[in-house]
């Protein structure tokens, strides 16, 4: 995990498509986050699919909350 | 700088909210970044707007710095099932001016129905790469042409831009074509991403219309997807197309997911 001055970010991986426009996402420490994309990435129409990597930022108020704020390229 | 008095919801810790450049706003507490707002503007000259928080009042803190800092009308895009950020934005004075499905569909002919479609008589479809570019360019240019003078580009979720004429850039392996003699009369445009191909345009010159060519360029771009291994595209279509709509319901595709476009007048 790294501490950015947003707060703190990590990588993971899209485990679950939810609804509510919301994603299981699954850290590399083993955690699992409820994330929901950045208003960026909805803006590009930017779609996120199960097996995506993504960039992870985590809410500093409930560490099992985060926003997806970058995809990697597959 | 806009100081804002105790936060519901974050320990009563005032939140700072500073537009940090030209495009982006910061929602500061504690020295921790609580929120953001960014401003883009579309090729089409409409300015876009976002903004992410963790809280819904920091949220309302940001979106009013911002709008006190641009002009209208002011655009943003929400999933309709996300209702908290939906209701972020009505309460920021936006409302609904569009709305687009985002369709999943299928590739396998026994599912879409698709495979006794042809083309109707005189026409033939040409494959991806196989285009000429030259006919394909003077179809792009009575397409834009057509679009522009009737329904505009800005209810489209393909985004195609006016361009002047000659300098359009088409790549022919992305583009399948309708051909009826000499000419091309309709193009499918399909973005061949790994991990989910993206259905991109279907277009039909207006004097052709309604003989089943678009009918017969999707068959041919999904046939082709399924022979190559893919199990389904992605297609978003405007709600207000009732054309694009009935095509693609009728080929089994189903609907995954609901853009809303909300604009601030």
């Amino acid at each position: 995990m790294t501490k950015t001055a947003g707060g703190v970010e990590a990588e993971g991986t899209v485990t679950e498509c939810l609804r509510n426009a919301t994603f299981k996402v699954e850290l590399q420490n083993g955690h699992t986050v409820l994330a929901h994309i950045s208003g960026k990435i909805r803006k590009n129409r930017i779609k996120i699919l199960p097996y995506d990597r993504v960039l992870v930022e985590l809410s500093p108020y409930d560490l099992t909350r985060g926003r997806i704020r970058y995809r990697y390229r597959a | 700088m806009n100081f804002v008095q105790p936060t519901p919801g974050t320990d009563n810790h005032p939140v700072v909210v500073t537009r940090v450049s030209p495009t982006q706003w910061h929602a500061v507490e504690d020295d921790l970044t609580v929120g953001r707002g960014v401003a883009s503007r579309r090729p089409d000259g409409r300015l876009f707007v976002s903004v992410d928080a963790w809280h819904g009042a920091v949220f309302d803190r940001v979106a009013d710095a911002m709008l006190t800092d641009l002009s209208t009308p002011l655009y943003t895009l929400v999933d309709e099932t996300d209702h908290d950020s939906r209701s972020a934005w009505e309460r920021a004075g936006f409302t609904t001016a569009r709305r687009e499905w985002g369709y999943l569909v299928p590739t396998d002919p026994r599912t879409t129905g698709l495979a006794s479609v042809r083309p109707p008589s005189g026409v033939t479809v040409v494959a991806a790469g196989e285009a000429e570019e030259e006919p394909l360019r003077a179809l792009d240019r009575v397409v834009r042409d057509e679009v522009e003078a009737t329904v505009g580009w800005r209810t489209m979720p393909a985004e195609v831009l006016p361009r002047p004429a000659g300098t359009t850039v088409l790549d022919p392996s992305k583009h399948a074509v309708a051909r009826h003699g000499h000419e091309y009369v309709g193009l499918v445009r399909v973005a061949p991403l790994t991990r989910q191909p993206r259905i991109g345009l279907i277009a039909v010159r207006a004097d052709r219309q309604r003989r089943g060519i678009a009918r017969a360029l999707l068959a041919h771009a999904l046939g082709s997807l399924h022979m190559s291994g893919t199990a389904s595209a992605w297609a978003e279509v405007d709600e207000s197309n009732a054309a694009a709509t009935a095509l693609f319901e009728s080929s089994g595709a189903r609907r995954a997911a609901c853009t809303l476009e909300l604009v601030r007048r």
